[in-house]
C-alpha cells in the first residue's frame, strides 16, 4: 500500500545579525562564533537566491573569497568542503575553519575587503506553505516534481534533512518507504545535491523517477 | 487597484501561492501601516499599490500618514541624512519637535493594527503610543554607518519595537530586536511601470521636446545630493566627446524634502548653457511621464554615492534597458556587474560604461534582458506582499527556525 507524499514550498526570511567580518582573520572568528542557523544559511540557502546567472561558487563563503578577498585559491577549497558528507552542520563549521586555517598556514594572509565589501553574517527563517499537491503513486509523484515550485525541491532536499534532522532528503525517503521502490531511493541519495541548480536537480531527480 | 489575479501572467507562480495562503491564515487581521508622505519617494509609491493588494488577498490593510510641520521636516530630513551618516547637527528643539509631532500625530490617527509597521524614522517615535499588536521598525535607508549622534537620540525608538526591517542584510544594525530583510519592490502593472504603447509614450514626452534622434541618458531619482546627479553631468560631458547623446535628469520633489530645491538650482547652474541636459522637477503623480522616460531611455544611470535601496534601478531593468549604477546601497542587489548591467565607483567608470553600451546596443538589450529577468524572479510587489504575510507568521514564533504554516 503506498502511502502518499505531500509537497510543500517555502521561502525564506533573512534575519541579519549584524555581525561582519572584513578580513579573513574576522571571518574565520565569526564562523567559530555565529549560530549554526547562520553558518547553514550561508552555506545551504545559496540555492533559494532566485538569480538568473549560474554562481561559480554555490556557498556565501567561498564566493565572498573569491569576489572580495580576491583570494581564488581559498574560494576552490571552501567550495571544495564536500557538504554532503557531514552529518550535522556543526561538522560543516568544524570543516570551513580548518579548511581556512590550513590556507593561512600555506598562504599570507589576504588583504582586507574593500569598504561596503564585508561579510555579512546572516540567519535565517523558512516559512513552509503546503503546496497544495498530494500524490499517491510513482506517476503522480513525477508529474507533481515537474510542476511544484523550486523552492519544493530545495525544502524537501536540504532543508528536511539538515535543518529538520531527517536521515535522508524527503523524496529519497518516501520512495523507500512510502513507495516500495529502495532502488530507486538508492539512486537519489547517489545525487550530489550540492552540484545543480535547483532546477538542475529537478532534471536530475525526474531522470530517476520517469 | 490591483488584484492578486492579475499578477498571475508576471510573477512566479510559486509566490502568488505562496502569498494566498499566507493571506489565508490572516483573513480579517489588521496591518496598519504608517508613514510621512502620501506622495512622492518609493515608500507612498508602493504603498498606494501594496494596500490594495494585501486587500483583494483578505487582509484588513490601511495606511496612515502622520502630518508634519516645516521644522519637523528639516529636523526628519537631517534625522535622515544623519542615519545616512552624514555628519549633522540636529538641535534638542528639533528632536523635541520631533517627539511632539508624532505625539500630536498620535491623538490624531488610529494606530490599531495587530501588525502595525512604521516606515523611516519621520513617524519612529509613534512607537510611544502602541496599544497593542506587533509593531516592527521598516527602515528604507542605509542606517549602517549613521552618524552617532543622530543614532544615540533615535535608537531609544527603534529598540522599543518588536522587530525591525532593513531593505539590505548590509544596512542592520546589531539591534537587540530581532532584524529581518526584506527588500523594496516595483509594481510591473502600476502606471510607472505598466507596457506603454508608441503613442502613449509619445504623448506623455511631446511637451519636453526632446530630440528623438539622439540617444538619450536618463536619471530619474529625487534632486538629493546623494544621488549625485552633478556627477552624472560629468560623466555625460566625457561621454559628449564620443557620442552626441542629451542627458534627462527627472525627479519628484516630496513633501518631507526641503533641500531638493537647493540641490535642483545647483543642477540647473552647472547645467546652463548647455540645451542637450535637461533638469525635470516633475510633480507628484508623474508616473506615466517617469514610464514613458525610462521606456524612451538608451541608457539608464542610478550614480548614487549613498542609497537605501534604489527602486529606479529595478523600474529602469523592468523596462528592459541597460542600467549603470553606483555600487552603494542596494544597488549591488539589482545590478550584477556584467550580467544585468554595470557597476560603477566613479564619474569615469560611469562615462565608461554609458560608451561601451553606446557603441554596442547587442550589449545593451543583453542586459536589459538578463535585468528584466532578474526584477521579474525578485523585485517584483507580489514578492514583497509574500515577504511581509511570512515575516508576519515569523513574529509569532519567534524562537522557530522552520514554520510550517
Amino acid at each position: 500500500m503506498t502511502q502518499p507524499f505531500a509537497f510543500f514550498e517555502c521561502t525564506s526570511l533573512l534575519r541579519p545579525t549584524g555581525r561582519q567580518a572584513q578580513d579573513l582573520m574576522q571571518l574565520l572568528s565569526l564562523i567559530r562564533e555565529v549560530e549554526v542557523g547562520v553558518i547553514y544559511h550561508h552555506t545551504h540557502q545559496y540555492y533559494l537566491k532566485a538569480a538568473v546567472e549560474v554562481p561559480d561558487y554555490p556557498n556565501d563563503f567561498a564566493t565572498w573569497a573569491s569576489e572580495s578577498l580576491e583570494e581564488r585559491a581559498l574560494a576552490e577549497k571552501l567550495v571544495s568542503v564536500d557538504l554532503f558528507s557531514y552529518g550535522s552542520i556543526e561538522e560543516i563549521r568544524r570543516a570551513l575553519i580548518d579548511t581556512i586555517q590550513l590556507y593561512l598556514q600555506d598562504n599570507p594572509v589576504p588583504r582586507p575587503a574593500r569598504a561596503g565589501d564585508a561579510f555579512f553574517f546572516n540567519d535565517s527563517m523558512t516559512i513552509v506553505i503546503d503546496a497544495g499537491v498530494i500524490v499517491e503513486d510513482l506517476p503522480a509523484f513525477a508529474g507533481a516534481l515537474e510542476t511544484v515550485g523550486s523552492s519544493s525541491i530545495y525544502f524537501h532536499f536540504f532543508e528536511a534533512r539538515r535543518r529538520l534532522g531527517r536521515s535522508a532528503d524527503d523524496f529519497s525517503l518516501w520512495l523507500e518507504q512510502g513507495a516500495g521502490r529502495a532502488d530507486l531511493a538508492r539512486r537519489i541519495r547517489r545525487i550530489d545535491p550540492y552540484q545543480y541548480s535547483l532546477e538542475g536537480l529537478r532534471r536530475e531527480l525526474l531522470a530517476v523517477v520517469r | 487597484m490591483p488584484t492578486l489575479s492579475s499578477y498571475q501572467a508576471v510573477a512566479e507562480p510559486e509566490e502568488i501561492r505562496a502569498l494566498t495562503r499566507l493571506a489565508a491564515r490572516l483573513k480579517g487581521r489588521t496591518f496598519l501601516h504608517v508613514n510621512s508622505t502620501a506622495a512622492g519617494g518609493g515608500v507612498a509609491e508602493i504603498l498606494h499599490r501594496l494596500i490594495a493588494l494585501l486587500l483583494d488577498v483578505g487582509v484588513e490593510a490601511r495606511w496612515a500618514v502622520i502630518e508634519g510641520t516645516q521644522p519637523f521636516f528639516e529636523a526628519t530630513k537631517q534625522i535622515h541624512n544623519g542615519l545616512q551618516g552624514q555628519e549633522v547637527t540636529i538641535s534638542p528643539r528639533q528632536w523635541t519637535v520631533h517627539r511632539e509631532v508624532n505625539d500630536t500625530n498620535a491623538t490624531r490617527l488610529s494606530l490599531e493594527g495587530d501588525l502595525v509597521l512604521i516606515h523611516d524614522p519621520q513617524p519612529a517615535p509613534l512607537i510611544r503610543h502602541r496599544a497593542g499588536g506587533r509593531w516592527v521598525w521598516r527602515c528604507h535607508i542605509d542606517a549602517s554607518h549613521p552618524y552617532p549622534d543622530v543614532w544615540r537620540k533615535l535608537e531609544p525608538y527603534v529598540t522599543a519595537y518588536d522587530a525591525a526591517i532593513f531593505s539590505a542584510a548590509k544596512f542592520a544594525q546589531h539591534l537587540p530586536i530581532p532584524q529581518f530583510v526584506v527588500p523594496p519592490s516595483i509594481d510591473p502593472l502600476g502606471e510607472k511601470n505598466r507596457e506603454l504603447s508608441d503613442q502613449e509614450i509619445r504623448e506623455a514626452l511631446e511637451s519636453l521636446h526632446l530630440d528623438e534622434d539622439k540617444p538619450m541618458l536618463l536619471q530619474v531619482s529625487r534632486f538629493d545630493r546623494f544621488k549625485d546627479p552633478l556627477g552624472v553631468i560629468r560623466a555625460y560631458r566625457m561621454v559628449k566627446k564620443y557620442h552626441n547623446c542629451q542627458l534627462v535628469l527627472a525627479g519628484s520633489g516630496a513633501a518631507d524634502d526641503p533641500e531638493g530645491a537647493e540641490v535642483l538650482a545647483r543642477v540647473q547652474e552647472e547645467a546652463a548653457g548647455d540645451p542637450d541636459i535637461r533638469a525635470l522637477l516633475l510633480p507628484p503623480f508623474s508616473d506615466r511621464l517617469i514610464n514613458a522616460l525610462q521606456r524612451s531611455a538608451t541608457v539608464v544611470l542610478q550614480k548614487s554615492i549613498r542609497e537605501g535601496f534604489g527602486l529606479t534601478v529595478a523600474e529602469a531593468l523592468w523596462k528592459g534597458k541597460p542600467v549603470i549604477g553606483g555600487a552603494v546601497g542596494g544597488i549591488p542587489m539589482q545590478i550584477h556587474h556584467g550580467v544585468t548591467g554595470f557597476l560603477v565607483h566613479s564619474a569615469e567608470g560611469a562615462a565608461y560604461r554609458v560608451r561601451q553600451v553606446l557603441h554596442d546596443p547587442g550589449l545593451g538589450r543583453r542586459l536589459g534582458a538578463m535585468g528584466r529577468e532578474h526584477v521579474r524572479r525578485n523585485f517584483l510587489i507580489t514578492r514583497q506582499a509574500r515577504d511581509y504575510l511570512a515575516l508576519w507568521a515569523a513574529l509569532e514564533r519567534l524562537d522557530e527556525r522552520v514554520i510550517h504554516i
